[in-house]
């Protein structure tokens, strides 16, 4: 990187239609500046590299020409298209250590100033954490909104909810889609015969893990034989075979074609595989042990041709793979999930840890006796009929969900059959009352001792609060919706219900005092 | 819970009953009683198995004298492997309460390839290889030749086996195959020959139909069990198929071309031993001179197949004379092939009764019909002298000769047809020569004659009163059961008509109607987004299913149905299928569950429960129908309507809807289990087809689901899901009891079974 700074020459687009204006793109250490040619043009540009959030590019090969997308922070993408490769590629290398080195920076500071420099991430993850939990985004809008506190301050007591929440997201695996890869249709340009297919690496993973030929191969083949690309074409090139169901000219390719012919020849390593697994299948399912146990079927033995089992095209042919294989096979992947735990753009890192695992599994079937037994536990489960059985009882906790209400109302009854009555009762609040203005004026005085306020104190409030919202419900009686807890504030009323029940019982045990 | 029949204490391995299971085993202990054979229907998901095993269970402990023998048939290995842990349950069941007096023994019996142990063996592919690999290590004369020849294989489990003689016996116990091949790899003895050993001790014996009905292999198997045995035949609506199977044999061009290859070799091997070991040949003939077709003293290791023609069929009569010498044999063999080579060289179909068959075959070849007869015997004795123990590779010649001995012992109940080609695609030439059987009670007429009691039992047996007349038997009981609901857990609809209010069906000028297949297509689609957890689909044929899964690709549909389930389809790859099922029921344990396609009559069809969440739903896309064209159909029509006066349509029809009642009764097992039912046809709609299903479906099926769209049809499938969910008293409502304490019965003893809560 001379003098830390690369200048190319350039079109500038705004959007892919655009068709561009020519001039020099100047890249320096922290910032990247595009001088259009006609000094006229209002398309100059400045963007600071910390704004830039990702840079795309147009693969070499592919028949579109060298473009560099960027995007920034914002969202908005700007497009250069370079004059050949090797310029976007020192762009492009000059233009990721820049951000990697942006990247180290704001790390650093956010340390020491994190209220100004947030990074998106964190940003997003916050939103994301109020839109999942309505009480937290009730508590923001109370607090943040008011202002009572400042987002950070909001934040920095809930720092775990966010490390943790983003350590479960990475553990989130994410299924296979159902779709099948057969669907994907090659888009045409309308006027050549050439078609172009979209690879993904959801794609790629795919074919991997439904032919395991095709990942072999490629792993055997690239790229040492040949290009990843030469390999894909040549995989879409065996599909198109297939799909035009010829048997005869793709086995006339593959007899010319060595590498075209590992993709149209029958999948050896699926079909072991197979061999393994109908070993461990359920038994009252195996239906291939009862044709291991039909001698009636013996060669030419039996009925032929009564109309019964109807005929089809003999399939003998090596060439032939029919479309309910395949989507047998699809689903069965689908059904397996993402096995791998590999995120990579790299094809090869991507097939290696497929076999690997593919290879960890067989092993375990081997060894393992386990599935065995289950299979047989399993089978001795379902023998049984459910219904005429009785109920078996599994050990159950008991699910007490319970409105909390219910508790003032089991207490009415032990607050009626207090001696002291109404009259009690109002004496007796009277007293929580005092006790509790006195540790008030106490705190006031003293500041904050270490019980808050004293365990008697507590108990007393508690207990006549329970007592007076149970009687009053039983003094307003009717009217079920207005009872005294109604009338409190809201916050209040959610935390008495939350507190009474469980501190009231344990109160009462009068365990409290020994902590 | 325990009860009394009568005088039989019953022992049952639940807390409650289904009324109709106490019904059940009434009757059938009167069958037992009589000592005659019986015909019982009941529906699916009413407990048949266990009622059946716990009835004659608790018969044979009841009656300590004459203890009989449960031999039970069922028709695949799996439901073999069912029965037999339902067996279980209710053994532990009675040891526990009545101690080891009622211990018995119990097992599944099954093939070589599904008992073998011997790894090296089980190496080969497939059944047959592996046959002939246990042959290569067991052969008398193999076992003989390794005294002197180290260098020769055997296997050691089957030399342990044999090493421990008389004292090779299995505890008392239960054992399925698994249990079996557990036990033999732990004792170090073969499984196989064990349990065939033990066949003779064991109280129950759970093995597939061709045991008793294929006389190849009944002959070797079942020859020894006694007459006091009460024989069951399970889902066995499909027992004449099965029948009229096990007799029928055909030949194709290559069959002939193995069969000249296996004649070659047997004529070196017979020049060979004349050379070597001259005398051998020598003693066999001496031997048929005297009358002896078989060495009697055969030990089970030389046995292989039996003679294909029914026992009582089989002269007990010498080898004629000019086929007693080997090459005379193989001479007449020879003229044999080329005979029927130029049959199979025919431009036209042709139907022959086995009569002018055999009396062209002498005018043109010389061939007696008493040689015929004597073929497979004379094979037979020819491969054990040349000892030959690659019985796989011969199993053409041996093709031959079983038809040999058939044409020559039947003369009537078959015919020989002779195709040139198929006739669905007349553009393949593939000649077959076919003898076919029509006559279902030829098979099943020894089991009659021998066992004392025979029952036949299944969901679907309607008409119930055609079975004896097809089987030609008198049943001393014949019941059709009902189904007791405590609540309407089926729900059978006929869907007439798509979402355009067009008619559907597969009748043969609608089935490729683009309209027809879209509409089942958006059917389903709208189906799987309602239904939880498992869907099953069945079509007509493999054909069919292929094509409109085809367009389905194509046009998208299959791709919104792949939206809310995963899709498994059975192919017509035996293990394939088993996998994509081992699969579906892994998708339907987890997540939203999956789709399945299947074949009517096909092997899902026929054996392959989706009971509970494996099956909320069946599609019965069309009416089974045979294939009505195919010449070997006709002329078992055409034998039914003559002897039986049994009419055509109502045979096709009756089985049609037998198939259809098969693959939609799949979906229950227990009355806490609950699915739909939806035949989409608009011919199911018609009454002389509708009226053939099974009464506890036509029972459910109400008048306004008789005629639906796929909307309204939607419709309802929402509102029986809801209801299902609901929790609903087991014991059943308003009066009518559906499940049946102790105190019931007891109660019900002292006041009559009339009461009954129907």
């Amino acid at each position: 990187m001379a003098g830390g700074q690369v200048e190319k020459r350039v079109k500038y687009k705004s959007s892919v239609k655009d068709p561009g204006t020519p001039g020099f793109l100047r890249i320096r250490e922290g910032m990247l500046l595009f001088v259009p040619n006609d000094p006229k043009s209002d398309s100059k540009l400045k963007v600071l590299t910390q704004n830039i959030k990702s840079q795309k590019n147009t693969k070499e090969g592919s028949n579109k020409p060298p473009w560099l997308n960027l995007t920034n922070k914002l969202g908005k993408s700007h497009i250069f298209e370079f004059e050949n490769y090797p310029d976007m590629h020192a762009c492009r290398d000059f233009i990721t250590k820049a951000l990697a080195k942006c990247e180290e920076e704001p790390n650093k500071s956010a340390v020491s100033t994190s209220s100004e420099q947030l990074s998106i991430k964190e940003l997003e993850l916050r939103f994301k954490l109020l839109r999942e939990n309505s009480e937290l985004q009730r508590l923001h809008k109370q607090f943040v909104e008011s202002k009572v506190l400042t987002e950070d301050e909001f934040w920095a007591t809930r720092k775990k909810l966010l490390g943790k929440d983003s350590i479960r997201k990475s553990k989130q695996q994410v299924g296979l889609k159902s779709m099948m890869v057969s669907g994907i249709k090659p888009s045409t340009d309308g006027r050549t015969n050439r078609v172009t297919f979209n690879l993904t690496p959801e794609i790629i993973f795919q074919i991997f893990a439904e032919k395991p030929a095709v990942r072999q191969a490629f792993i055997n083949y690239v790229p040492s034989k040949m290009t990843e690309k030469d390999f894909w074409t040549k995989y879409f090139r065996a599909e198109y075979l297939y799909s035009t169901k010829n048997t005869a000219v793709a086995a006339a390719e593959a007899a010319e074609d060595e590498e075209l012919a590992v993709f149209l020849k029958p999948d050896e390593i699926l079909a072991r595989e197979t061999r393994q697994k109908i070993r461990r299948v359920d038994p009252t399912l195996d239906m291939e042990a009862d044709q291991g146990d039909d001698y009636t079927h013996l060669m030419d033995h039996g009925i032929q041709r009564d109309g019964t089992m109807d005929v089809v095209e003999p399939q003998n042919d090596q060439f032939k793979r029919s479309l309910l294989q395949d989507l047998n096979r699809h689903a069965a992947v689908v059904l397996e999930g993402r096995s791998i735990d590999v995120e990579s753009e790299d094809t090869r890192i991507v097939a290696e840890a497929l076999t690997r695992v593919k290879q960890v599994s067989k092993a375990d079937g081997e060894t393992t006796k386990d599935a065995n037994l289950e299979r047989l536990e399993r089978m001795s489960r379902l023998a049984g009929m459910e219904d005429l059985q009785a109920p078996q009882n599994f050990p159950l906790a008991p699910l007490s969900i319970k409105d909390p209400r219910d508790y003032f109302e089991s207490q009415q009854g032990n607050v009626l059959n207090v001696p002291r009555g109404a009259k009690g009762l109002k004496r007796n609040v009277h007293e929580a009352y005092g006790l509790l203005k006195e540790s008030i004026l106490e705190i006031r005085a003293t500041g904050l001792s270490d019980p808050l306020i004293r365990p008697e104190v507590s108990f007393e409030v508690f207990s006549s609060l329970t007592r007076t919202i149970s009687t009053a419900k039983n003094i307003i009686g009717k009217n079920p919706r207005e009872s005294f807890l109604d009338r409190l504030p809201k916050s209040t009323k959610d935390e008495v219900l939350h507190v009474s029940p469980t501190f009231s019982s344990v109160l009462s045990d009068k365990k409290l005092y020994m902590y | 819970m325990i009860f009394k029949i009568e005088d039989v204490t019953v022992y049952f391995p639940y807390d409650n009953i289904y009324p109709e299971q106490y019904e059940y085993m009434v009757e059938l202990k009167r069958a037992l009683d009589a000592k005659g054979h019986c015909l019982l229907e009941m529906p699916t998901g009413t407990g048949k198995t266990i009622a059946l095993l716990s009835l004659i269970t608790s018969y044979r402990l009841s009656r300590p004298d004459s203890p009989i023998k449960l031999v039970y048939c069922t028709r695949t290995v799996h439901e073999m492997e069912k029965t037999l842990g339902e067996l279980k349950l209710l053994h532990d069941y009675q040891v526990r309460h009545l101690g080891t007096q009622a211990k018995i023994l119990a097992i599944g019996l099954s093939s070589r390839k599904n008992l073998c142990v011997n790894t090296k063996v089980l190496a080969a592919e497939n059944r047959d290889s592996v046959d002939a690999a246990c042959r290569k290590r067991t052969a008398s004369w193999v076992r003989a030749l390794s005294t002197e020849n180290p260098n020769v294989e055997l296997c050691d489990y089957f030399e342990n086996y044999e090493k421990a003689a008389d004292n090779a016996l299995l505890p008392p116990g239960v054992y399925t195959l698994e249990d079996l091949r557990a036990f033999g790899k732990n004792r170090g003895w073969c499984p196989y020959f064990l349990a065939r050993h033990m066949v003779q001790f064991a109280n129950v014996i759970v093995y597939s139909y061709q045991y008793l009905l294929d006389p190849k292999v009944a002959g070797i198997i079942s020859k020894e069990l006694q007459k006091e045995s009460v024989v069951v035949f399970d889902e066995a609506h499909n027992i004449d198929n099965v029948c009229i199977e096990a007799l029928s044999v055909s030949v194709r061009r290559v069959t002939l071309e193995g069969a000249n290859r296996n004649l070659n070799k047997i004529r070196q091997e017979i020049d060979r031993f004349k050379a070597t070991d001259a005398g051998r040949l020598r003693a066999e003939y001496n031997r048929l001179v005297e009358g002896l077709a078989l060495r009697g003293d055969l030990s089970g290791s030389d046995q292989w197949l039996a003679n294909p023609a029914l026992p009582h069929d089989i002269l007990k009569e010498a080898v004629p004379g000019n086929i007693r010498r080997a090459e005379h044999f193989v001479h007449v063999l020879r003229r044999l092939l080329q005979y029927l080579g130029v049959r199979l060289d025919t431009e036209n179909v042709e139907k022959e009764s086995p009569v002018s068959f055999v009396s062209s075959l002498n005018s043109q070849a010389g061939i007696e019909q008493k040689t015929l007869k004597f073929c497979y015997d004379r094979l037979q004795s020819l491969m054990l002298t040349l000892e030959i123990t690659d019985t796989d590779e011969f199993l053409p010649i041996q093709t031959v000769c079983d038809f040999a001995t058939l044409v020559g012992t039947y003369a009537r109940g078959f015919s020989i047809i002779i195709e040139p080609y198929d006739e669905r695609m007349p553009h393949i030439p593939d000649p077959i020569l076919q003898l076919s059987c029509h006559d279902a009670s030829l098979a099943i007429k020894p089991v009659f004659d021998r066992f004392q009691s025979v029952v036949i039992t299944s969901g679907t047996l309607s008409p119930i009163d055609l079975y004896p007349r097809l089987l030609s038997f008198t049943p001393v009981v014949s019941r059709s059961f009902k189904m007791s609901m405590t609540r309407d857990c089926i729900c059978p609809m006929v869907l007439t008509r798509g979402s355009d209010q067009l008619p559907v069906s597969t009748k043969f000028d609608m089935r490729s109607d683009p309209g027809v297949v879209r509409n089942y297509g958006k059917l389903l689609v709208e189906m799987v987004s309602i239904v939880p957890d498992g869907v099953v689909c069945f079509f007509v044929s493999y054909s069919y299913m292929d094509g409109i899964i085809a367009t389905w690709n194509e046009t998208g549909i299959l791709k919104e149905i792949m939206q809310q389930k995963l899709v498994f389809i059975e192919t017509q790859d035996v293990v394939e299928t088993t996998l994509a099922l081992d699969n579906y029921r892994r998708a339907c344990d987890c997540g939203r569950g999956a789709v399945f396609f299947s074949v009517a009559r096909g092997k899902v069809a026929e054996g392959i429960d989706f009971d509970r969440h494996y099956g909320r739903l069946v599609v019965m896309y069309g009416v089974p129908f045979q294939y009505t064209l195919s010449k070997i159909l006709r002329a078992r029509l055409e034998y039914l309507h003559d002897t039986f006066q049994i009419k055509e349509g109502d045979f096709l029809t009756f089985d049609a809807l037998r198939q259809a009642a098969q693959c939609v009764g799949r979906v229950i097992r227990s009355k806490a289990d609950y699915g739909m039912m939806i035949f989409a046809d608009k011919r199911y709609s018609r009454h002389d087809k509708r009226s053939k299903l099974p009464g506890w479906i036509l029972s459910h099926l109400r008048d306004a689901h008789l005629n639906l769209s796929t909307d309204m049809a939607i419709h309802i499938a929402r509102e029986f899901l809801r209801k299902m969910a609901q929790p609903y008293d087991k014991a059943g409502t308003m009066g009518r009891k559906t499940l049946l304490t102790q105190e019931d019965l007891e109660k019900m003893a002292e006041t009559g079974v009339q009461d009954m809560a129907y």
